[in-house]
């Protein structure tokens, strides 16, 4: 699905990541942790295809395709969705039309016919009822005046519709309560099967108990410097990124 | 050479006096002008025709004209028609489409091509008896002393010479009269479109509405052909207490056609007149609105929405004079410049000394979708009461980074994702439009030409 060599970025010249090296294959869940500043939210971005992201060296393929070619709407439609840490409000643009330029831009790029208002609206309903989102949301200008939660929920709102190859989740699980947590995790869940992988970037173990990953990678300072199950998640949880650093350094 | 198609001036249109070329233009034409048995009429014309002949056209020397070269429209000669072209060609589809209906939209409807009306595709049929919508020189041959005190007496003395000159030489135009409590039962729709190369569109139009009356006009101007005229209007409005119009203007000339349009309006009290001005079309488009509240609770709102690119240039001047108390004003006008283009916003609000309670507000922003465009927005406020709101305020920006890519992260298309933002960005004026199927056709048009320009937008990244 996805194979990162060697990948190194710097944003206003400044090196941010600096040689990860990382393979998701089908069906996987993979956490990437660490402290602040690590490089988590640029790994991610850079993934999403970000401007003002530099790639200085490395490669990443993304189901046999260089991944890092390829405009930011083309990777979206080729399978990698990023639910955005900090969603951008956009005024007088609503909700639903957002939705719908983006399912039917995936669907015309796979070759598929675009959907008609009436589709559209049963599948979106749908979605939205996943997210357990009120329809009132969807005729809303994107994202403006939600509150935290609901603008995660839009995010996987989203992600449901456009049924990515690869999701990168980057911080969802921030300014959420615990009920809020517990909806996205059950939206995030509810699209996991065989042949979708997901990237989640998080800070705190909280989110891994209800997205439960099958790799933990710690990044510090621009490098993966652990992986491991998801008990090394638990292991961070209860000893701090210090203990971890510490052993790298020491290593 | 097959197939390319060279523009230029030719050197004999070219004017050295301008103003010259114009009173030249009276003596041969007056005669053929509609009203030639009115006398108040041809008094008033010659009037005008004085006070253009004394100051000409303005020149950016003048203050309200400094942001404005109007070099390419004073210097050529531009010649009023004095009859209308036989059998005028409407068969090419640019033709058809600038003359096509507005989807959807139940209306009356006035046709004028080069200022003549063109009744083969106006229907004004079943009006209510209280309601009244003619042509200008229709009434002027009926029953000219119905408009005697009305033609003339809000454009004012001071007004530029464009305005003189139309009132020493405008054509036919549209009448409005409701009296007192009629309603308009659909929206009235004129449009003003101009066909032959170098001519000069005059029209003249008049709307006076009675007490408690209430309408909505569409006046919307179109060119037929890429010929280059100049189209030169003046719109007088007289509400009475406590009416209501809403007022549409829709310009979508072609960009070799110049345009100046003046709207002038007085309110009585309790009166609302919402004038609504979206410039799509033009080379050069020249707007000067100006409402006058004479009487207490009135309220005027001026809204505006322009989406230009080439070398487009629009001028929006509007004049908002609170003459009496508890009026109320909006105004809020944005507009996005591509490529070369330039806008100009100058407004100016005015408080007399007994408006008090007034509460008037003014806005510009502007979307920059290149580094070539440039606007000049000025306000102006003038205020001699002590107990008044009035706030001002304009913005420039350009489309935000983060929103693009948040939109093409969901595989939306550059150029799609550009329109979606500019197109928010006016939505909330568009968003105002009362008329719907009005609403749904400029939006769709400025959906369009937003795409259609899409290569002319610069970078895709």
């Amino acid at each position: 699905m996805l194979t990162v060599n060697n990948l190194h970025a710097s944003v206003d010249g400044k090196a941010i990541l600096r040689g990860i090296n990382l393979k998701v294959n089908p069906g996987e869940i993979h956490a990437i942790m660490g402290p602040n500043g690590s490089g988590k939210s640029t790994l991610a971005n850079v993934l999403a295809g970000r401007d003002n992201y530099e790639v200085t060296s490395g490669e990443v393929v993304f189901q046999d395709q260089n991944l890092l070619e390829m405009e930011p709407e083309i990777r979206a439609r080729e399978g990698v969705f990023l639910a955005f840490q900090y969603p951008v409000e956009i005024p007088g643009v609503s909700n639903l039309y957002l939705l719908k330029a983006a399912i039917n831009s995936v669907k015309k790029h796979r070759g598929e016919e675009e959907l008609d208002a009436m589709t559209f609206l049963k599948l979106i309903k749908e979605k939205a009822a996943l997210v357990e989102m009120k329809q009132e949301f969807l005729y809303r200008s994107v994202n403006e005046g939600f509150s935290g939660g609901e603008k995660k929920r839009n995010e996987i709102l989203q992600m449901a519709l456009l049924e990515p190859h690869l999701s990168i989740l980057d911080e969802t699980d921030s300014g959420l309560d615990i009920d809020a947590l517990k909806i996205v995790a059950h939206g995030v869940n509810t699209l996991r099967n065989e042949s979708r992988s997901m990237l989640v970037v998080t800070h705190y173990q909280r989110l891994l108990d209800y997205i439960v990953p099958d790799y933990v990678h710690v990044l510090a300072h621009g490098k993966i410097i652990r992986s491991g199950d998801k008990s090394l998640a638990l292991e961070l949880e209860a000893k701090g990124y210090g203990w971890i650093e510490d052993h790298a350094s020491a290593a | 050479m097959a197939g390319l198609k060279i523009m230029q001036v030719q050197p004999d249109t070219m004017l050295a006096s301008g103003t010259q070329f114009y009173l030249d233009q009276f003596e041969q034409i007056s005669d053929k002008l509609p009203g030639q048995n009115v006398d108040w009429l041809q008094s008033s014309r010659n009037n005008n025709l004085a006070r253009f002949g004394k100051n000409g056209f303005p020149t950016q020397k003048d203050e309200d004209w400094r942001y404005t070269p109007l070099k390419p429209v004073t210097g050529k000669a531009f010649n009023l028609k004095s009859a209308p072209t036989s059998g005028v060609e409407h068969e090419d589809t640019r033709s058809q489409s600038a003359l096509r209906p507005i989807p959807g939209l139940n209306c009356h409807r006035l046709v004028f091509v080069d200022g003549f009306p063109e009744m083969s595709m106006s229907d004004i049929a079943g009006l209510d008896g209280k309601v009244s919508v003619r042509s200008l020189s229709e009434v002027l041959a009926e029953d000219p002393e119905t408009i005697r005190d009305l033609l003339d007496s809000v454009v004012g003395e001071s007004s530029h010479g464009f305005a003189a000159l139309n009132g020493a030489l405008h054509q036919d135009g549209l009448v409005v009269m409701l009296e007192e409590g009629a309603i308009l039962s659909m929206p009235l729709e004129v449009v003003y479109a101009s066909n032959q190369e170098l001519t000069l569109v005059q029209p003249r139009n008049l709307i006076c509405l009675g007490k408690g009356a209430k309408a909505q006009i569409i006046e919307r101007t179109v060119s037929l052909s890429d010929s280059s005229c100049l189209h030169n209007s003046v719109t007088e409005v007289i509400l009475n207490e406590g009416s209501e119009l809403d007022y549409y203007l829709i310009q979508d000339q072609s960009r070799s056609s110049y345009q100046v349009c003046g709207v002038w309006a007085r309110q009585k009290e309790s009166s609302r007149f919402s004038c609504h001005t979206v410039t799509f079309g033009g080379g050069l488009v020249r707007n000067d609105l100006r409402s006058e509240m004479t009487g207490p609770g009135a309220h005027c709102d001026m809204l505006g929405v322009y989406s230009l690119s080439a070398k487009q240039h629009v001028d929006n001047h509007t004049t908002m004079i609170h003459g009496a108390a508890h009026c109320t004003s909006n105004e809020l006008y944005k507009g996005v410049l591509d490529q070369r283009s330039r806008s100009v916003f100058h407004g100016r609000i005015k408080v007399e000394k007994d408006a008090q309670k007034t509460d008037a507000r003014q806005s510009n922003n502007t979307l920059l979708l290149s580094r070539d465009a440039e606007i000049d927005t000025k306000p102006q406020l003038e205020i001699y009461a002590d107990d008044v709101k009035c706030s001002h305020g304009a913005t420039i920006g350009q489309l935000d980074e983060t929103s693009m890519f948040y939109l093409r992260s969901r595989g939306i298309d550059p150029d799609v994702a550009r329109s979606m933002l500019t197109y928010a960005f006016v939505n909330d004026v568009l968003g105002q439009i009362k008329i719907e199927p009005l609403r749904d056709y400029l939006e769709k048009a400025l959906g369009e030409q937003l795409i259609r320009e899409k290569k002319l937008f610069g970078q895709t990244k």
